[in-house]
């Protein structure tokens, strides 16, 4: 009956209603917002993510090889610890309309695993389909997801480009994607437009895209977001640069793991 | 020492082990030693000895940051009979999470009955994803405050199996000086009452998570610089102290370009 209900879902229609993208996220695992960035903030965050990347490439610092992607990381390049290395990307971790998705999905204090990037070039050959809870032992939590991905499209994400492809519905199933489906279960793209964020739960089966064009380039930013018993992908304390903590907000450091009980406590009590 | 052949079926069928007088007298007496001095530190910090939220009076002498305060600690975190028991318990891939002392002095009271698992991780519980592994510095007997178990309680899934009278179903966990009990993140226990007139019962819980589940402690912030320092590779890796955390899936198949 589950996978009948999964067969007649079609995909959900871009929103700026939050209850409507609750809605959407609950029963296709994911909404997209459109217009949340634009004008000259989605210029200047679009130039801050390809000036990093371009920094990556002329010092050798970009990746070989991550487990998630498939063929040439020449066409694929990921992009990590992207909070420390400019303070416009604080603004999209801690956006009023990302926080109440986490809030209301996963509840508060809820903590920033990561924030990390991937640019999608020509011949990039997309991704291995999974689950980003992929890391917890089955079988899940029957409470929900874990964790929630916030992709901001900092360029428009199409079918060619290599937006990034689900399996609607997937989250339902409550684990990973079993082997025998991993390369015949049917995907979609998840179309959005430059400025929008794509929400999607943990659960979610998904993968980086195919790039089919000749000469696009599609960036995205991943901010992943767990509930607060879970341990971040990045170690904060030591990877963050301070002057961003210096100047965080009180959600930021709540996000961070700066503000917290019964976990990562220092001399018994809150680091701050 | 090597592990009883049997301790998975142990550890199914009870929740918990209890490795008897594994420390020489030596190690016991530098342990003692250690918890001493850490019992001195933490009387001069602003919290001071007594977690109101843990006990109910101030009887209960509460030491955290154990590594933080003698390597003696750090050794005992990383004593191959005690990790062999973790990996038993809960798999190869776990990181410590915590390590504190709790003193029960005589008039020292009851904790709340909780299991590890159940302060954090949703349920149901199917499967342990932490284990105490509880050092005896002391005789540990029913009088002098031995923590209390519900027999069979690992079992549980879920709150709502826990009997009416769960805390009169409890037993001690008794065992002479220099033992270790090995206890899974599901048991439901709580610290016993400390009855008699002149005995103190010093119990350490070294507490292992796997490694997905957020250590109680900022391990990176807490420990001296210099301690840090001093560890090897497998030490660092399992106090989480790398940039890196949540990242073990595919981490092998990940590194930088310029690197081989």
């Amino acid at each position: 009956m589950e996978v009948n209900r999964v067969l007649e879902m079609s995909q959900p229609v871009p929103t700026t209603d939050h209850q409507q993208g609750l809605e959407n996220i609950a029963r296709f695992g994911f909404t997209v917002v459109p217009d949340v960035l634009s004008g000259e903030t989605l210029k200047r965050t679009h130039e801050a993510v390809y000036r990093l990347a371009e920094s990556e490439r002329a010092r050798h610092r970009e990746l070989e090889a991550f487990a998630l992607d498939i063929g040439e990381t020449a066409n694929n390049q990921r992009l990590w610890n992207v909070l420390s290395r400019d303070p416009l990307f604080e603004d999209l971790v801690e956006h009023p309309l990302a926080l109440a998705y986490v809030k209301d999905i996963l509840g508060w204090p809820a903590l920033l695993g990561n924030l990390s990037g991937n640019i999608c070039g020509p011949g990039c050959a997309g991704g291995y389909l999974h689950a980003d809870q992929m890391f917890m032992p089955e079988p899940w939590p029957t409470t929900g997801p874990q964790g929630l991905n916030v992709a901001w499209a900092i360029d428009d994400f199409t079918e060619d480009n290599g937006a990034t492809r689900v399996v609607v519905g997937s989250h339902l199933r409550n684990c990973s994607v079993p082997m025998e489906e991993m390369t015949t279960i049917e995907t979609v793209p998840m179309l959005a437009p430059a400025g929008a964020m794509v929400v999607f739960e943990s659960r979610l089966w998904h993968q980086t895209g195919q790039n089919t064009t000749a000469d696009q380039h599609r960036a995205g930013l991943f901010a992943w977001y767990t509930k607060s018993y879970i341990r971040t992908q990045e170690n904060w304390f030591l990877a963050l640069d301070p002057q961003i903590r210096q100047f965080a907000s009180e959600e930021m450091l709540t996000l961070l793991g700066y503000k917290t009980t019964g976990f990562g406590m220092v001399n018994g009590r809150s680091p701050q | 020492m090597s592990l009883p052949v049997d301790l998975k079926q142990h550890l199914e069928r009870d929740g918990f082990y209890i490795f008897k007088e594994v420390l020489t007298p030596g190690e016991l007496a530098r342990a003692r030693a250690g918890l001493e001095r850490g019992v001195e530190i933490t009387r001069e910090l602003m919290g001071g000895t007594h977690i109101p939220s843990l006990d109910p009076n101030d009887a209960n002498i509460r030491v955290n940051n154990l590594p933080g305060i003698d390597d003696v600690f750090i050794d005992l975190l990383m004593r191959e009979d005690a990790l062999q028991a973790v990996v038993e318990t809960i798999g190869e891939h776990f990181i410590i999470s915590n390590f504190t002392a709790n003193i029960a002095l005589p008039g020292s009271g009851s904790m709340n009955l909780h299991s590890d698992q159940s302060l954090v991780i949703p349920e149901p519980w199917l499967a342990p994803w932490a284990v105490n592994v509880i050092w005896c510095l002391d005789d540990v007997t029913e009088e002098n405050g031995a923590t209390r178990y519900l027999p069979g309680s690992h079992r549980y899934t879920k709150r709502s199996e826990l009997p009416d009278d769960a805390e009169a179903k409890t037993l001690p966990f008794e065992a002479p000086a220099g033992s270790f009990v090995l206890m899974e993140g599901r048991l439901w226990h709580t610290s016993g009452k400390n009855r008699t007139h002149d005995e103190q019962r010093r119990m350490m819980f070294a507490y292992y998570a796997t490694d997905f589940i957020r250590p109680q402690i900022n391990w990176t912030l807490c420990l001296p610089p210099e301690v840090q320092a001093r560890m090897d590779e497998r030490t660092r890796h399992l106090f989480g102290l790398q940039p890196m955390a949540n990242t073990r899936i595919g981490v092998e198949m990940t590194r930088l370009a310029t690197t081989t």
